[in-house]
């Protein structure tokens, strides 16, 4: 080895902190998500649990095993999904208000799932496929609209904020046209929601996250070097074009699934990169950590909202209380230096 | 490592939109030499770097490197012969300074894998050679402007190509810097052998550091030669419509520009 102690291990260090952090934050889910599988209406010590999830006892088993246990997974799933798809459009647009719940991109696929629920009856499979072609091809509208003589992030993300509030308006109106008895599913798409979920839709989304998240972590030194600017990359080798619609589409389809399942659980996509980042730093590609935190925050989330309040909540009421500062926040310190 | 590697503008014509910037150029890049692209605003002297660094694509012509048009080879083996430090650079926040120049290892990179010795090996060598080693661990947000110019030098030598374009390396830097950051070009062409293409802006550096230099005017290449063959009182005269004074450097014999002001003649000292 010839290499230079100071800088090998300097990179080592940071490496190795970004691992223990990983390490630090599936801990924690776990201990999260066993709270959520033993606590509730009726609390189980956790051998319980395991003795039903092993098939050894039958006390609680329907309530274990039909509610919590696919809450608690589509609960991670979901959150797996926003964190990482949202720090990939802030990554690539290099802006922190680049997520796709706040450019249009989810509510797009939002749109298409109410209005396939509310007036052609389809069922979850046909919505969710429906629902991930409709965020594509929202994201394509918005990349096409914002690209006059040459890309750029900021003009594509105020068209993505006038789409956001088209679509929103679209949803409100499809709510009031619809039938009654159909409004609380469509409600649904409005906050976001892990009531109802059921163990067959399940295995889809599981199988979307894998792939998608192998995709994006296959391509992440592409995306690391993307983020110095499209020049640099061309120079280094990166095949932009092809290496950031890769990554787009992943970061769709991750939205669009999860968005077809527990509906736009608002705000996930939007903070977990950030905050991802806080705790890994920036020299980290931070796209496990992001998918660590979106977990967190909406398995929290909807501990909170189901068991530490007066009332229960849907989820994507509680993480939406969290995003609403931070955007505040984030809008008043880009003031500052003078960007959008 | 060194190959010979013959990079040749064959009748290159490039622009933006409808707008044609660079107009039918034909020009041999010198085998392991300095070179200085000199020529006025909007001359196209960035355009032919962003030409030959494909980040544009000509409208007309080709670039061959070693007899291959660049189109037709990966995007990867490009990327281990043609290195280029743009005009301005920025860095993600908060990255620190080693992780930043380790970027310039992508295309060595096989998916998936962490930094290897060899990876280390250039990074280090790249810090060492901008003599930023120091500086590893802190983040580019810290350093002054010399500093960061050093470390995206560093970044484009950690790419370890064995043609490297640089435009403008000195703008906004201040003298102490533009000299430091030349000299360590020219140490890295003596010991590297690495052919250096660069735009500057100063003609008495450019006569200072290039052993080749390229006039262009309107797009289009009008001269070339050594220092002493293009900086002459017509050649500058050609190039920016300015009248001037050349004497030999009293130190490196090169050529000297003085330009001639309407208040020189008018004291009467021309």
């Amino acid at each position: 080895m010839t290499t230079e102690p100071s800088i090998f291990i300097g990179i080592q260090k940071r490496r190795r902190q970004y691992v223990s952090t990983l390490c630090l934050l599936l801990l924690v889910l776990c201990a999260l998500a066993c709270l959520n599988l033993t606590i509730g209406e009726k609390n189980y010590s956790i051998y319980q649990v395991l003795h039903v999830l092993t098939g050894t006892s039958q006390e609680g088993a329907y309530l274990i095993t039909r509610l919590r246990l696919p809450r608690t997974l589509a609960a991670i799933l979901s959150g797996i999904a926003f964190g990482v798809a949202g720090n990939i459009f802030q990554t690539l647009l290099r802006n922190p208000l680049a997520s796709p719940d706040i450019i249009g991109v989810s509510t797009g696929s939002t749109v298409a799932a109410v209005y396939c629920i509310l007036f052609l009856n389809l069922s979850r499979g046909i919505v969710s496929v429906i629902s991930v072609f409709a965020g594509i091809l929202v994201a394509f509208c918005i990349y096409r609209i914002s690209y006059t003589d040459r890309f750029s992030a900021n003009r594509l993300i105020l068209v993505g904020i006038g789409m956001q509030a088209f679509f929103n308006a679209l949803i409100n109106w499809m709510i009031l046209k619809a039938a009654e008895y159909d409004v609380p599913t469509a409600m649904r798409w409005m906050t976001g929601n892990l009531n109802g979920i059921v163990t067959d839709s399940l295995p889809l989304l599981f199988l979307v996250v894998i792939f998608s998240l192998t995709c994006i972590l296959l391509l992440r030194h592409g995306m690391q070097s993307l983020t110095l600017g499209d020049e640099y990359a061309i120079i280094l080798g990166v095949r932009v074009r092809i290496v950031r619609a890769a990554l787009i589409l992943c970061s769709v389809m991750l939205i669009a699934f999860a968005t077809a399942i527990t509906g736009p659980i608002s705000s996930i996509a939007f903070l977990s990169g950030p905050i991802a980042t806080k705790i890994c730093g920036k020299s980290q590609a931070n796209i496990l950590s992001s998918a660590l935190v979106g977990a967190l925050l909406v398995l929290g989330g909807d501990f909170i909202g189901q068991n530490l309040l007066f009332t229960r909540y849907p989820v994507g009421v509680i993480t939406g209380l969290l995003g609403a500062p931070y955007l505040i926040y984030l809008l008043i310190q880009n003031q500052k230096g003078g960007r959008i | 490592m060194q190959q010979n590697h013959h990079l040749i503008a064959d009748h290159l014509s490039a622009g933006y939109g409808e707008k044609t910037i660079l107009n039918d150029v034909t020009l041999h890049i010198p085998h392991q030499k300095i070179s200085v692209i000199l020529g006025s605003n909007g001359s196209g002297k960035s355009t032919l770097l962003k030409t030959f660094c494909r980040l544009l694509s000509p409208t007309e012509g080709n670039i061959m490197l070693d007899g291959k048009s660049l189109p037709t080879m990966k995007s990867k083996d490009i990327a281990r012969t043609i290195g280029l430090l743009p005009q301005s650079s920025v860095a993600p926040e908060g990255i620190k300074v080693a992780e930043l120049v380790s970027r310039g290892r992508f295309p060595y990179r096989k998916f998936m894998s962490p930094l290897t010795s060899e990876d280390y090996a250039a990074i280090e060598e790249a810090m060492a050679a901008m003599e930023i080693t120091d500086l590893a661990d802190r983040s580019i947000e810290e350093l002054s402007g010399g500093q960061r110019q050093r470390v995206f030098i560093a970044l484009a030598l950690a790419q370890q190509t064995d043609i490297l374009f640089l435009d403008e390396p000195t703008t906004y830097l201040d003298i102490a810097y533009q000299i430091e950051i030349l000299d360590l070009l020219k140490e890295l062409n003596h010991c590297k052998h690495t052919t250096i293409v660069m735009v500057l802006h100063d003609i008495n550096l450019s006569s200072k550091y290039a052993d080749y230099i390229f006039a262009m005017k309107n797009g289009h290449l009008i001269k070339e030669g050594t220092p002493e063959e293009i900086i002459t009182a017509d050649t500058i005269h050609d190039i920016y419509g300015i009248n001037s004074l050349v004497i030999p450097d009293p130190l490196s014999k090169s050529p000297f520009v003085i330009p001639i002001s309407s208040h020189d003649a008018a004291k009467g000292i021309s």
